[in-house]
């Protein structure tokens, strides 16, 4: 089966129409992150009922909420299973954008009730 | 390959895709990069009006005094439990959309057709269990433009100890406008995800149709189902952090 398609006027190859083949792995690492995902919500939900509001359940939450993010994006979006430089152009802007806009919040926030 | 002399093994070289992926997923990459910054820019606007609030006389409510109901347990305290189902809820469709995708990698147009339909069911079943939130809230004084929420912490305390069956008084009870960007914000970031949802589940029936009419697996690929199950999942990474800090922290 060829996944490349040429030109149909010219026989040329179309670099834009490129599809990689794919295959499957099997389900059996898609339903171990399912479980764990799962497993982990019901963590939050433990979590969230043992102990009072405070920073450190937050930070526990957050940092629970960048672990599920990781499975999602890493297992289920598959692009821990594609090419190198996709998964950085990827997660390189986000991971700077958002950390940037997130240590803006922290650092001006708290001015904001202030004044 | 017929091309085979053209074709360098640099990455960059030229003749392939550096990124060993079609243009169309390689966009639909792009795409949810831009979302992700349009929600991640969302929910830090609410970091920063919620901050503005401490320490206000009107302060910022206890997500858990608020979003405290379950269908058919009316006047029962139940914080965060309806949003975990409808969290369960996504993350099952989101593992049942890459069931189809792995099915679709092996060309097996049934399975691509099942599990499709039990992912735009389940996409279903959260915009239902949304609309019934919503409903709640509206219906107890949440609105675009003004809010019915303002629990001091005398109230809150009151609140927790309260009898189980009791709370359906205090909740009629003791009600003050509170912020108001507490009640908008939670319609439109959730409104935006929502909206998403919406969209998403549209966009599933389109290609879950095609599917069906045989029109990829003439096509010999299935990488529209890929496609679309990167934006399904994205709503369920966006859902992720919506959970996180609305109703966690």
């Amino acid at each position: 089966m060829s996944n490349e398609q040429n030109n149909p006027l010219s026989g040329e190859y179309i670099p834009e129409t490129f599809i990689p083949h794919t295959e499957s792995h099997g389900t059996k690492k898609l339903w171990r992150t399912f479980w764990i995902l799962s497993f982990i919500t019901i963590i939050d939900f433990v979590i969230y009922f043992t102990f009072g509001p405070s920073m450190a359940r937050n930070i526990t939450f957050v940092a629970i909420g960048i672990v599920k993010a990781i499975l999602i994006v890493g297992i289920f979006m598959h692009l821990g299973d594609e090419a190198k430089f996709l998964r950085w152009m990827i997660v390189l802007p986000a991971a700077i954008f958002l950390s940037y806009l997130a240590w803006l919040l922290l650092l001006e926030g708290s001015f904001v009730s202030t004044y | 390959m017929s091309n085979s002399a053209t074709v360098s093994t640099k990455t960059w070289a030229g003749g392939r895709s550096p990124f060993n992926v079609s243009y169309g997923k390689l966009m639909m990459w792009v795409f949810l990069l831009s979302d992700a910054f349009t929600f991640s820019s969302l929910l830090v606007g609410y970091g920063a009006i919620r901050f503005s609030y401490s320490g206000s006389a009107t302060p910022w409510p206890e997500p858990s005094t608020v979003f405290n109901h379950f269908p058919f347990a009316h006047g029962i305290n139940l914080p965060l439990l309806f949003v975990s189902l409808m969290t369960f809820i996504l993350i099952f469709s989101s593992v049942t959309m890459v069931l189809a995708v792995e099915a679709g990698h092996r060309n097996s147009k049934a399975e691509v057709a099942k599990y499709m339909v039990y992912t735009i069911l389940g996409g279903a079943a959260f915009l239902s269990c949304q609309a019934w939130e919503w409903t709640q809230f509206i219906h107890e004084g949440g609105r675009l433009d003004s809010n019915l929420f303002n629990f001091t912490n005398e109230a809150k305390i009151k609140a927790d100890h309260l009898k189980l069956f009791d709370h359906v008084h205090w909740e009629l009870a003791d009600k003050q406008p509170g912020p108001v960007p507490f009640a908008s914000l939670f319609f439109i970031v959730t409104g935006f995800h929502g909206f998403h949802v919406l969209s998403g589940v549209v966009i599933n029936i389109v290609i879950w149709l095609n599917v069906v009419r045989g029109t990829y697996e003439r096509r010999g690929h299935y990488e529209m189902v890929e496609k679309v199950g990167l934006y399904w999942h994205f709503v369920d990474l966006v859902w992720v952090f919506v959970f996180t800090f609305y109703y966690l922290i």
